[in-house]
């Protein structure tokens, strides 16, 4: 099938599950992308916000209030609505805080939610490779803040979870189970690192939604989805949760062997936007990545949002001004080939 | 009543006792539903201090009620592939005969059920040996250590010889041990670079491991949850940290203190879940890993 506007790649699940396949890391589940489940292709456009911020102990609030505004996030739309913000905390480790999402960056979140009128805030995730979520809020920092703020967390992992039907199909899950507190929540807003990654080459605001999906149900780490096939599953997940708003931290990101053993990569960033595809995307050409080349991500383009440059209206900064490669490593699959304009 | 020996202790039991349902068993939370994992886990917390014999006994009874014919114990009945609370079921019926036979079935599921498993591809970027045969958290997915590792300890406890499973399932976790020492989840090397140690997951390992492997073979990671246990606090971590210590004579001096530590992080996350406090409690107890406090009335 070929991506509209698009003849340099096939959206072709096959070729990486192929690859991980052989690893047993991943499953072919079934034949072409399906066009069910309400996840037909059409016109998408899409504005996504970038934001230079040079560190963290710069003014990380105002680049929200000012992002805010140019994607029309307004108090109208916000004032009385519970916000669940869902940070990546994939696994903490004390001094290597490029692999999950900064505090400070929940905490700006947080702050400027609150500000525009929610009347609460709360902090969820499931990590998916450490059932010990205190230890993680220790370890990454976030206790300490979320104690300070008086913000709420929620461990996915453990919460009760209700069954929805999977609208992605793309895996051979015909239903998701996904956290109370996901139904309970009026805006999900998925706060992710930069990050690229050895099985999905990059992790950014889509697939940092792995962390919805409790672990009691789907384990530590979440290998049901690896079986399943992990773009499949990235696809099926977003367009079953359909997440509100998404914010990327690429202040300090990670490049190379993402998503714990990379490096930090500094990229000076904070990206935003309502459609996580092209937020994803814009985010991927900060990257020097080429989105068609990221397989998750050109399954999404036309179903679940634009992907196409000229489709997603850049606000604040341009991609060619913050634009600064991240390493990617030939060893690893889902990278090699990946570089934007390379063939 | 036995009298219990701290009364930060005593005051957690009571948290415990509150969770308590009235049907029968334990939620994971206040004010939630019945859950198995958490109800086994105040189940064995609840015998190793010889109280709530009424309570304890409904909480085995429920918990009995819930499990499927083939024997597993999942963590609801919306979901049977979810049985990774099945050797802790196994847990929290030892020592109790009218519920022998409950024990035995789940003994049996857990003999016949594996995790889902392949050759070994050499040119794969996993460097663990993936056709070695353990436990999975849910069905159709792949062994890793912690259920795993909670499994070699279940049988152990409930009686079960060495046989071909049981070493097997050994194998796998040494297989899976960090050359620099500890556990992770279950994944040791992934494209050339080896991954970080987890303290819970090593404290398991180590739990399970004891009396199986010699010392030798697991010396750098005793060393590693030793450092580690200096400065973590974190209930699940710490808890399993001392167990996995204890079960090899290693128990620190400050345990208790730690433990006391960990306690009072609850002024700064709230209330811990019900397994966590459960955990806390039989590692406060206990003089070495799980076994020392499972099935002993009265551990304390």
């Amino acid at each position: 099938m070929t991506l509209r506007g698009n003849t340099r790649k096939k959206v072709d699940w096959g070729r990486r599950e192929f690859l991980l396949g052989s690893l047993g890391w991943g499953f072919a589940a079934s034949g072409g992308l399906s066009v069910l489940g309400g996840c037909t292709k059409r016109d998408w456009r899409a504005d996504t916000f970038i934001a230079k911020v040079q560190n963290y102990e710069a003014d990380i609030v105002s680049a929200f209030g000012k992002g805010f505004r140019e994607l029309a996030v307004g108090a109208e739309e916000i004032k009385g609505k519970r916000i669940l913000l869902k940070p990546n905390l994939i696994e903490p480790h004390a001094g290597a805080g490029h692999i999950n999402t900064h505090p400070g960056v929940v905490r700006a979140a947080a702050e400027a939610f609150l500000r525009l009128g929610a009347s609460e805030v709360l902090v969820g995730e499931g990590p998916g490779h450490s059932r010990d979520s205190v230890l993680v809020l220790e370890e990454s920092g976030l206790g300490d803040v979320l104690a300070g703020e008086h913000i709420p967390f929620v461990d996915l992992n453990y919460e009760p979870g209700y069954k929805a039907r999977n609208l992605g199909r793309q895996s051979r899950l015909a239903t998701l189970t996904l956290p109370a507190t996901l139904a309970r929540a009026d805006w999900v807003v998925s706060v992710a690192k930069m990050k690229t990654h050895h099985w999905a080459g990059v992790t950014l605001s889509m697939k940092n939604l792995f962390g919805l999906m409790p672990g009691i149900y789907y384990g530590w780490p979440k290998n049901v989805f690896h079986w399943e096939g992990i773009d499949r599953c990235i696809f099926d997940i977003n367009a079953t949760v359909k997440p509100h708003f998404a914010i990327v931290d690429g202040i300090v990101g990670m490049e190379g062997d993402g998503p714990i053993m990379g490096n930090p990569h500094h990229a000076g960033v904070i990206v935003m936007g309502r459609n996580l595809p092209a937020l994803d995307a814009t985010c991927a050409r900060i990257m020097g990545i080429d989105p068609y080349k990221v397989v998750h991500l050109a399954a999404s383009s036309g179903r679940l949002g634009p992907i196409r440059e000229s489709d997603i209206r850049q606000r604040g900064e341009r991609i060619a001004s913050v634009r600064t490669d991240f390493a990617l490593l030939d060893r690893i699959h889902a990278q090699r080939g990946i570089r934007l304009g390379s063939r | 009543m036995m009298k219990l020996p701290d009364s930060q202790i005593v005051s957690q039991m009571e948290t415990l006792r509150g969770r308590a349902l009235s049907g029968g068993g334990f939620s994971h939370r206040p004010a939630g539903e019945y859950r198995a994992d958490a109800t086994a886990w105040a189940a064995m917390a609840l015998a190793a201090t010889g109280t709530e014999e009424g309570l304890l006994g409904m909480a085995r009874d429920r918990i009995a009620d819930e499990q499927q014919e083939d024997g597993r114990v999942s963590v609801s009945p919306e979901h049977p592939e979810a049985f990774w609370p099945t050797p802790l079921a196994v847990l929290a019926w030892e020592g109790s005969p009218a519920h022998r036979e409950a024990q035995s079935r789940a003994v049996t599921f857990l003999e016949k059920t594996t995790g889902r498993h392949f050759v070994k591809d050499p040119d794969a970027p996993v460097k663990h040996d993936t056709s070695i045969k353990g436990w999975s958290w849910v069905a159709g997915s792949h062994s890793m250590v912690e259920p795993t590792a909670l499994s070699l300890i279940a049988l152990r406890t409930a009686g079960q010889g060495e046989d071909g499973r049981t070493r097997e399932a050994i194998r796998m976790l040494m297989d899976r041990q960090l050359s620099a020492g500890g556990w992770n989840y279950g994944n040791t090397s992934v494209y050339g670079q080896e991954l970080y140690p987890q303290t819970e997951n090593t404290g398991l390992a180590l739990d399970a491991l004891a009396g199986r492997v010699s010392r030798n073979d697991v010396a750098r990671s005793l060393g590693y949850l030793e450092e580690r246990l200096t400065h973590v606090r974190a209930p699940l971590s710490l808890g399993w940290g001392l167990l996995g210590l204890g079960a090899w004579g290693a128990r620190p001096g400050n345990a208790r203190l730690w433990l006391r530590e960990s306690y009072e992080l609850q002024r700064k996350y709230g209330p811990y879940d019900t397994t966590l406090l459960s955990l806390l409690l039989l590692s406060f107890l206990a003089t070495g890993g799980l076994g020392s406090v499972v099935g002993r009335q009265g551990a304390g």
